[in-house]
């Protein structure tokens, strides 16, 4: 061993080999050791989930984008074919309509003060009614002229359109006989082209007819609300002043109305970006209609954001108040019982909670709306409380018919769904929560108590704060959570496709909505492939993937934030 | 440079840095320096001391003096920590923690008694960890804290208090200037220091330090040792240290534990010079430990 080698041979290893045995022959799987396989295993999987994310971002882009091209076409042809036109006229027999409404809902109200406080029978609460009756058959009657105008106009624009559709498949089915080479069967399909100014003739002839009947409209309407009746019931006297206000701004949008019915002009290209902004800022989503299709998704969206509000109103203090009650105050053996119980929670199906909102939560909730609300006897006939919950004093003992949205009035709303979307959320805001909870040092908790902290100090000054940003991104992940949920809102949410009333004050949140993820697995089923109605499906569908990214972008930016503060 | 402002920092007190030469550690020549102390502050009476079931101290009887520093020595795992830990009920917030007997007396009320609020006592027993551990929180509020839990928001008040504080903790100079940034940013020896002040800061008559320094670089030790020998001038200090010089050049009086017992307790220098128990001659001499 100690013999001075001259040259060392290269071929065979020198003899010092055998008494250092470092040298290990490798098995190997490929080529690769078996280190290097669970290597490239493990690399392998997360280049697949990077590779998938792009492709589905790829997938819903493709087939999303193609909609605003399509949606386009649709906007001009509903120009082309003059229905943008009897839009206009219709718009306002609509807002009338409206104002109808209102007045049988002051007519209800009547009704049930008479019959109620003033324990009158509904014959003699009709007949307290008469002249108020009268007034509003008259009103009602007003709008007749354009109603008539307006439904003569919709046939003669869906006729123009129909045309047009027909016109078009007839031209796809040539280029199909075409590509097929059958040219025979190609010139055989019958071909019109559209004269779209004189199909739209009879449309633009009438609107020297419509400006005289909108300003006869507008006088007899001024006619009748001369004479406005007196109401049986003096407390509802301010709504028919709010109801003469709101005619008034009726009656002020008229001279716009005839502006556009003059100037419309059907050749007048839609600029691109109005499909955009119809689709991100669109008020309506209207399918499978005869008339025309929108897709806005300000509804859905606006119906998502109102169940993850009440989800996260919910959830969030249940969440954050489980995890500091676990974390701080609960004997091992509660900790034992409680943490699994929360977590299961989010091993339920949410379609069976879904069907327990169905069955049980809806009623529930409604009846107990339909409860009359009394406050406590001690608190009847104090002034102060009449003037904190805004109502007078002799209204106290039943508070419920004056809370707005009460009774509710539909069974599935919101708020069933967004109950059921906290019992979603509390398991994964509970576990965040605590890890943040769990990861505050222990050294703080000792170092608030060295100082002659209460346990309740502690917690409020020291844990909760240097956990905050793990605690709002376990919120944040949460609302991530409810966002993407689908079935229950599907089921519970009413799937009421409007932009709930905001007028109403907080009854809003007891309207019937309909979400985004609720509208992709409602329509998804029923639509023709590569449709427009298909492809606004997909934007739907991309809105809420980018939603969901930045929820989870915000939520990792915070926890980053959050573990450089702890140090 | 740099040794030599350690050297004369490390041994302010001393007339005689030379180390005697049978002994590894530098001991104090006297103590007559020292104003009168007014007696017996704490007095400690057969303390048993149990985690659950395992016994960690076996009748402890101590009496610690007051506005005086003892330190308490011993190898890992003999209870220094724990006795520590006693005086101001920290063990409390360990489940199955108890005195099973003896007392624990300070000014002559048993802290374990009926009536006693513990966060009272924490407030007149304050505690200096091992491991620095500011708050998330800015150099202001760190001190601050204390005395918000109490109610305290007067900001002039306030203002008072942390400077005040951070001056007694030989801070104030280094940090006036960047009062509100986070007490985070400080490097090891400031934030110790800044555990000082924000327990000073609540005026406790005790403070407990356990191993304030074993995370300090020599010089961040130094300035800590030094700050120790001015506030024994308004607070009674238990120190517990692993180092033998630490214990020799800050305290006055030294105990030194073995396996849960008190084995020795005298002034420093008895301890250091001449123990009357083998086991502490063994332990300070370096033998075993
Ligand atoms: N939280 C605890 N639970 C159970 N035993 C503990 C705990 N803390 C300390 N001990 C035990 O008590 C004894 C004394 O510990 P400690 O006071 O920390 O020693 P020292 O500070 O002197 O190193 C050791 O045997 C240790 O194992
Ligand atoms: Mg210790």
């Amino acid at each position: 061993m100690s013999s001075a080698p001259t040259t060392p041979p290269t071929e065979k290893p020198p003899e010092s080999a055998k008494a250092f045995p470092i040298l290990k022959e490798r098995t190997r799987f490929f080529g690769l050791t078996l280190d290097e396989t669970i290597r490239a295993f493990f690399g392998g999987n997360a280049i697949t989930a990077v590779v998938v994310l792009a492709l589905i971002t790829f997938f819903l882009f493709k087939e999303g984008s193609a909609f605003f091209g399509l949606n386009r076409e649709s906007v001009t042809l509903y120009r082309k074919a003059g229905l943008e036109y009897v839009d206009y006229m219709r718009a306002q027999q609509e807002s009338h309509t409206a104002l109808t409404r209102y007045l049988f809902d002051i007519r209800l109200r009547a009704v049930s003060e008479l019959t109620g406080k003033d324990g009158l029978s509904v014959a003699e609460a009709n007949a307290r009614l008469t002249a108020f009756d009268d007034f509003a058959g008259r009103y009602s009657d007003t709008i007749e002229p354009i109603r008539g105008m307006v439904s003569e106009l919709t046939d003669v624009a869906v006729s123009i359109k129909d045309k047009y559709t027909i016109n078009e498949d007839a031209k796809t089915e040539r280029a199909q006989f075409l590509a097929a080479g059958m040219t025979a069967e190609a010139d055989a399909v019958r071909i019109i082209e559209i004269d779209f100014k004189a199909e739209l003739a009879p449309l633009v002839g009438v609107t020297p007819v419509y400006i005289e009947t909108a300003n006869g409209v507008a006088t007899a309407i001024t006619e009748v609300l001369a004479s406005p009746p007196a109401l049986p019931v003096p407390a509802l006297d301010y709504r028919l002043t709010r109801f003469k206000e709101l005619n008034r701004q009726f009656l002020a949008t008229f001279p716009e109305t005839r502006r556009l019915v003059e100037t419309w002009d059907f050749q007048k290209p839609v600029p691109v970006l109005d499909t955009v902004t119809g689709f991100l800022f669109g008020r309506q989503w209207l399918t499978a209609s005869f008339w025309q299709d929108w897709y806005g998704i300000l509804p859905l969206f606006i119906g998502s954001l109102m169940v993850s509000i009440i989800a996260l109103t919910l959830a969030v203090p249940l969440g954050v108040g489980a995890a500091i009650y676990i974390n701080q105050f609960a004997s091992l053996r509660e900790q034992r019982v409680i943490k699994p119980a929360i977590e299961f929670i989010s091993a339920i199906p949410s379609v069976v909670l879904g069907f327990f909102g169905i069955a049980v939560l809806g009623s529930v909730l409604r009846a107990w709306s339909q409860q009359a609300l009394t406050l406590p006897e001690f608190l009847q006939g104090i002034p102060l409380v009449s003037w904190v919950l805004g109502l007078p004093l002799h209204a106290l003992n039943a508070i419920a018919p004056h809370i707005p949205g009460f009774p509710f009035s539909e069974r599935l709303n919101s708020l069933t769904a967004g109950c059921l979307l906290a019992l979603i959320a509390v398991p994964t805001i509970f576990t965040l929560a605590e890890d943040a909870l769990n990861n505050v040092p222990r050294s703080f908790k000792e170092a608030s108590f060295a100082l002659g902290a209460s346990r309740m100090q502690t917690i409020m000054r020291i844990i909760v704060p240097a956990s905050l940003s793990g605690i709002v991104s376990a919120v944040l992940l949460g609302l991530g959570r409810v966002i993407g949920e689908t079935m229950v809102v599907l089921l519970c949410a009413g799937n009421r496709i409007s932009i709930p009333d905001f007028s109403e004050g907080l009854s809003v949140f007891v309207q019937p909505v309909h979400t985004m993820t609720g509208i992709i697995a409602q329509e998804m089923g029923e639509v023709v492939r590569g449709s427009i109605h298909y492809r606004a499906l997909f934007m739907v569908g991309l809105v809420l993937f980018f939603l969901a990214l930045l929820i989870n972008f915000f939520a990792q930016k915070i926890v980053r934030k959050y573990r450089i503060s702890i140090g | 440079m740099v040794t030599d402002i350690s050297s004369s920092k490390t041994t302010p007190h001393m007339e005689t840095p030379a180390a005697p030469a049978t002994f590894k550690v530098n001991v104090p020549s006297s103590s007559t320096k020292l104003p009168a102390t007014t007696g017996t502050l704490i007095d400690i009476d057969n303390l048993d001391f149990y985690y659950g079931a395992k016994q960690a101290l076996f009748d402890v009887n101590l009496k610690l003096d007051d506005k005086r520093v003892t330190a308490f020595i011993g190898p890992s795992g003999c209870g220094k920590s724990t006795l520590l830990r006693c005086l101001n009920r920290m063990n409390d917030l360990i489940d199955g923690t108890e005195v099973k007997r003896g007392s624990i007396k300070i000014r002559g009320v048993d802290i374990y008694g009926k009536n006693v609020d513990a966060i009272e006592l924490r407030k007149r027993v304050g505690m200096v960890f091992q491991k620095s551990n500011p708050f998330p929180k800015s150099i202001y509020e760190n001190i601050a804290y204390g005395l918000r839990i109490q109610g305290q928001n007067n900001k002039v008040r306030l203002d008072e208090i942390v400077e005040k504080s951070l001056r007694g903790a030989a801070l104030w100079e280094e940090v006036k200037d960047r009062l509100h940034e986070s007490g985070l940013g400080l490097s090891g020896g400031q934030q110790q220091r800044l555990c000082i002040a924000r327990t000073i800061a609540v005026s406790p008559e005790v403070i407990l330090m356990d191993e304030p320094c074993s995370a300090l670089d020599p010089i961040a030790t130094a300035k800590v040792e030094e700050l120790i020998h001015e506030l024994k001038k308004e607070f009674t200090i238990i120190i517990v240290t692993h180092s033998m010089q630490q214990a020799a050049r800050c305290s006055d009086k030294t105990a030194f534990f073995y396996m849960g017992k008190l084995i020795e307790y005298d002034d420093t220098r008895t301890i250091f010079m001449n123990p009357s128990n083998p086991q502490t001659e063994a332990y300070v001499s370096g033998r075993f430990g």
